[in-house]
């Protein structure tokens, strides 16, 4: 039915069912009418100018592909009080949702969405390609894994790993989806643990050919995204193994398919089956029986094997050459990292819409009911959340300016920061979803108003690409290793922004009057007690246990408690950090203001919420108290820009639900397919 | 406003017909084609806000004298103010016409438009907007400004950008004509009427006396035909134009206009294609910017930046297609504009993005549209 005779159709009910005229009606309450937020709300500083500090850059090229997206049927436009909705069917099964976004994907490659994002060269083309991605996975989480899947990790590791034969025969034709590859990685025995994978490859030097076996059942490839059905090639890694010495992990292209979707001798694939989430993509599981694939096919950008078998490495050192091995995973969590804020960005606008229209209870009798963000609970509940992910988001941005600007000399900024950022903003988002599905109360259940939904299709982005407590792990210990070299060397810190362990210690003042509480320069100064005396004790209590005898790794493993303490404080010094900077290169006005009370709200929730600031007494409990009277102070400051502050993540209207918008018309009868 | 004068005095260029509850208004300038003068707009701006608050009013029907609906605004006014160094006017122009768009697409009663002859540029903002656009087999419909050095404003790059696929930017970019018919299977028409059953189409809506849409709906409904596409219509080839004209950036849609062009020769491709070369390049540029930002923003943002970018494009401080484009269709009549910059590839990001900034100039403010106390969904703001 076209939209103007149905239209007609839902007005000519409305006409057949309502009372008549003379039946008395009761008179309607606040509650019962939905007023749009924008008429009560009103805004007090330029959302667009906030839109660009927020999104960074493509903001053009992200609204086309919004736009695209909305404009065609693949995205399974929906109609619902008077709005298109757009969001994938979950309802239909794993196969369809698949087969969906393998067609999403033909339509974004023929609209020539992906044009550049493997033979382009420029950072500025680099750029545009995480905005699509971004705004990609606005849509679904599925698409945009499984686009990550063909670019960011078979593509990158064809750029990576590869050299300049694998670039030429691979990158364009996997630009242009004739080649669809995937990356077999994971093993069911070991996942985060890389290193300890079983597969095996040795050589035969009369074929001059590389023959790949999964040993036993362990070595399974397992959760390999585009296995199950679709891709045609794999990056298969596997320890290399040549005259009885293991070489360690390498990567080789095999392919798994042929043209006509046939498996190919050898391989044997099968399903990972159905998931919590994630259906739109086929991972699956292979098995390799001494596959056989020519020479060239090892990606030699770090080692090669000569055609007689001889082994030979640039970096002697198999610590290095497998840290090499492992920078492609470094984008994908680049990716993950932002992922995962534009996910906490569609469950607050939601929320915080649906709290600005919706009213539950009078105070008084006879009264209007109250707007569930007019409870000051409620916005404790949710304004310190978006606070967060806008310190966050400014911190995405950071990291992916610096992944731009890539560096040998930077690799382990990057390596750290990704790690950090990936965990705490994955966390941050799972957290944030499972507030706003509560604070949009039944509601909050329907797959159709995203939030809930959005639990399960993000809840994989704490454990791929690295576990996040691993992750954490890893940070302390880099820290550890920059405390000890600092030591060592009699040298200062340089680098991670631990260059005020150099100087003295900052103190924290025993009054925190508002004015302090406030001010960009003590909250700096706070997080930097707390990320110095974790680092030192930390330190302290490793050495300790080396002088009585326990090995370093065990003693590492064994301070789990200040380690699990030490990343978050690093964590959350770097976000506020990078707050401030974006802060201080805004022009004075009502937008700098605006960042100045989100990056209050930011520092004080983190200084309220971790324990570390009581438990090792950085804040006396007066102190304490007069943090937690401030954030419900900045509480009550948000709530009149609570609005202004979602529109500013620029998410189209279509990309939110009905529940952000007129959600009585939306689930009126008249909107009932009869 | 030495300009404004040029339309009559004696005559009233907006007539007015009373029958019980229903107003009727005729844009009564037919030697111009009902293009609209700023004393029609403020007219009309006056008219819609008295009788939004009559409650004796219950619908409003907008048609034209003579052989037009409305072939726009009064564009050779607005050059001859430009040419004169007077853009101020140009402005106060722009802000009534914007204001009037606005009123109608958020109008609280219902408005019928009878487009029975050429409805183009701001013939468009005075009727997609309103509730009911009646075609007849007399309609013609086109958004010309890209050969005119403009851009469709009006409100269009909020209608144009909801209509199927990308046939919005197919239809702001070519400045195509489409018949009654079209009109209908796109949605810029919500009916058709053969022109023979006006008549009795208007003597029933006189009867009516309540402001209800599916009343008048189901009234416009007893005279309604469904009328055949023609077989060359664009509505035919919606993939096409979707596969084309969905691409990032005019250059890539010219690309792949000529990539259809050479796998099939074809008249509609090639007429598409000259109508993109002969536009200036910097029209089409900034015109698939707002229809494509507009797809996503509410109809009062759409003409808060439309307003950004006429001012620039009457300031001239860019470029001065618009002038040009006026000489040469308009005044001069030679057909041959002499673009600046001439092609695409010379109108850079930079220059295109000044288009949607605000105006550098400390007397200059952003279009502020009245407060509506009933925003239907497609009005909120945001963003």
């Amino acid at each position: 039915m076209d939209r103007v005779s149905w239209r007609t159709q839902v007005l000519k009910n409305h006409l057949t069912q309502a009372p008549s005229p003379e039946t008395p009606s009761l008179s309607p309450t606040p509650c019962l009418n939905y007023s749009p937020p924008e008429l009560a709300e009103s805004t007090h500083f330029d959302t667009s100018e906030m839109r660009k500090l927020l999104d960074g850059h493509n903001l053009q090229e992200r609204d086309w592909l919004y736009g695209l997206m909305i404009q065609s049927k693949l995205f399974n436009p929906r109609r619902l009080g008077g709005r298109v909705f757009v969001s994938p069917d979950y309802n239909q099964s794993m196969e369809q949702q698949r087969e969906m976004t393998m067609k999403r994907i033909d339509y974004l490659l023929e609209t020539g969405v992906f044009e550049g994002w493997l033979t382009g060269k420029t950072v500025e083309e680099e750029l545009r390609k995480f905005a699509l991605l971004e705004v990609a996975g606005m849509f679904d989480h599925s698409l945009a894994i499984k686009l990550g899947v063909q670019f960011f990790l078979w593509g990158g590791a064809i750029q990576f790993f590869g050299t300049e034969r694998h670039h030429v025969k691979w990158l364009r034709d996997t630009e242009n989806y004739v080649v669809k590859g995937c990356f077999a990685m994971t093993e069911l025995g070991h996942g985060s643990n890389v290193r300890g994978i079983e597969t095996v490859t040795t050589y035969d030097q009369r074929a001059r050919e590389f023959i790949i076996n999964t040993p036993w059942e362990s070595a399974q490839k397992y959760w390999i995204g585009g296995a199950a059905n679709h891709a045609t090639h794999t990056v298969a890694f596997s320890q290399l193994n040549i005259n009885g010495i293991n070489q360690g992990v390498h990567a080789f292209i095999v392919q798994i398919r042929d043209a006509d979707g046939n498996i190919c001798p050898n391989i044997r694939i099968a399903d990972c089956g159905h998931k919590i989430g994630l259906n739109g993509i086929d991972n699956g599981r292979i098995w390799f029986d001494n596959v056989r694939i020519p020479r060239e096919n090892l990606l030699n950008s770090v080692a090669d094997v000569s055609p007689d078998g001889e082994y030979l490495s640039a970096i002697k050192d198999r610590d290095q050459r497998f840290a090499a091995f492992l920078a492609p995973l470094t984008a994908g969590r680049v990716n993950i990292a932002v992922s995962a804020i534009y996910s906490a960005k569609i469950g607050l606008a939601i929320a915080i819409r649906y709290a600005l229209s919706r009213r539950a209870f009078s105070i008084a009798p006879n009264q209007p009911e109250v707007l569930l963000l007019d409870y000051p609970s409620h916005q404790r509940r949710l304004l310190p959340l978006l606070a967060k992910t806008y310190a966050m988001s400014f911190s995405a941005n950071h990291l992916k300016m610096i992944y731009m600007k890539r560096t040998p000399e930077l690799n382990k900024t990057i390596h750290i920061l990704s790690s950090a950022f990936k965990a705490s903003f994955t966390w941050h988002n799972m957290r944030t979803l499972q507030e706003c599905r509560e604070a949009c109360g039944g509601q909050g259940l329907k797959t159709e108003n995203r939030v809930g939904h959005l639990k399960s299709e993000k809840d994989v982005q704490s454990t791929f690409e690295g576990d996040n407590n691993v992750l954490m792990q890893q940070i302390s210990k880099t820290l550890f290793a920059e405390y000890l070299a600092a030591q060592k060397r009699k040298k200062p810190f340089n680098g991670l922004g631990l260059e005020h362990m150099n100087g003295p210690c900052s103190v924290i003042p025993q009054q925190l009057p508002s004015t302090v509480l406030r001010s960009g320069h003590f909250q700096v100064d706070a997080f930097h007690v707390r990320e110095r005396d974790l680092l030192n004790c930390f330190a302290e209590e490793i050495l300790q246990r080396q002088a009585r005898g326990e090995m370093k790794e065990h003693a590492l493993l064994s301070s789990y408690q200040l380690a699990e303490d030490l990343g978050q404080a690093f964590s959350e010094r770097c976000v506020l950090e990078n707050f401030l900077e974006v802060e201080e290169n805004s022009p004075a006005g009502s937008l700098k203001d605006m960042l100045a009370l989100l990056r209050s709200m930011y520092a004080l929730t983190c200084m309220e919420e971790d324990a570390s600031f009581l438990r090792y007494g950085y804040l006396s409990t007066e102190n304490a108290a007069a943090v937690r009277k401030e954030v419900a102070i900045l509480c009550s400051e948000l709530r009149p820009h609570a609005l202004a502050l979602v529109s500013s993540f620029g998410i189209p209207d279509a990309f939110l639900s009905p529940i952000a918008f007129n959600w009585v018309d939306a689930n009126s009868w008249s909107s009932v397919q009869h | 406003m030495a300009s404004f004068s040029s339309s009559s005095g004696q005559e009233d260029e907006v007539l007015v017909e009373e029958k019980s509850f229903v107003r009727t208004l005729i844009l009564n300038r037919p030697k111009q084609l009902n293009a609209l003068s700023y004393q029609m707009i403020s007219r009309l701006l006056e008219l819609f806000l008295v009788y939004e608050k009559d409650s004796n009013v219950k619908l409003v029907i907008l048609k034209g004298k003579g052989r037009a609906f409305c072939a726009g605004g009064d564009v050779a006014a607005v050059v001859h103010d430009i040419n004169n160094g007077n853009w101020k006017s140009c402005e106060i122009y722009s802000r009534k016409e914007y204001t009037l768009n606005y009123l109608m697409a958020t109008y609280s009663k219902p408005q019928v438009s009878i487009l029975n002859g050429i409805v183009m540029g701001g013939g468009a903002g005075c009727s997609v907007h309103g509730s009911f656009r009646v075609a007849t087999e007399n309609s013609v419909f086109s958004m010309p400004e890209t050969a005119l050095g403009l851009f469709p404003d009006i409100g269009a790059s909020y209608f144009l950008s909801r209509l199927p696929g990308h046939f919005g930017e197919y239809i702001g970019l070519t400045g195509a004509r489409l018949n009654g018919a079209e009109m209908l299977a796109c949605g810029l028409a919500t009916h058709f009427v053969p022109s023979a059953k006006l008549l009795l189409l208007e003597a029933a809506l006189h009867g009516v006396d309540s402001s209800d849409q599916a009343i008048i709906a189901a009234i416009i409904g007893e005279y309604s035909e469904l009328p055949m596409l023609k077989e060359q219509s664009a509505n035919h080839r919606l993939d096409v134009i979707n596969r084309c004209f969905s691409r990032r950036t005019v250059e890539n849609i010219l690309g792949a206009l000529e990539r259809e062009a050479t796998n099939k020769a074809d008249d509609w491709i090639l007429a598409s294609i000259q109508s993109l070369k002969k536009a200036s390049p910097t029209s089409l540029k900034i015109s698939l910017i707002s229809i494509r930002e507009g797809r996503l923003q509410g109809v009062g943002q759409c003409l808060v930046q439309e307003y950004r970018m006429a001012c620039h494009v009457m300031r001239g401080e860019i470029s001065k297609d618009f002038v040009e484009g006026c000489r040469a269709i308009l005044l001069d009549k030679d057909k041959n504009p002499k673009w600046d910059p001439p092609r695409l590839e010379l109108v850079s990001d930079k220059m295109v993005d000044k288009y949607f900034s605000k105006v550098d100039d400390e007397h200059w403010e952003d279009l502020k549209l009245p407060p509506r106390s009933n925003l239907p969904a497609s009005a909120i703001a945001k963003l």
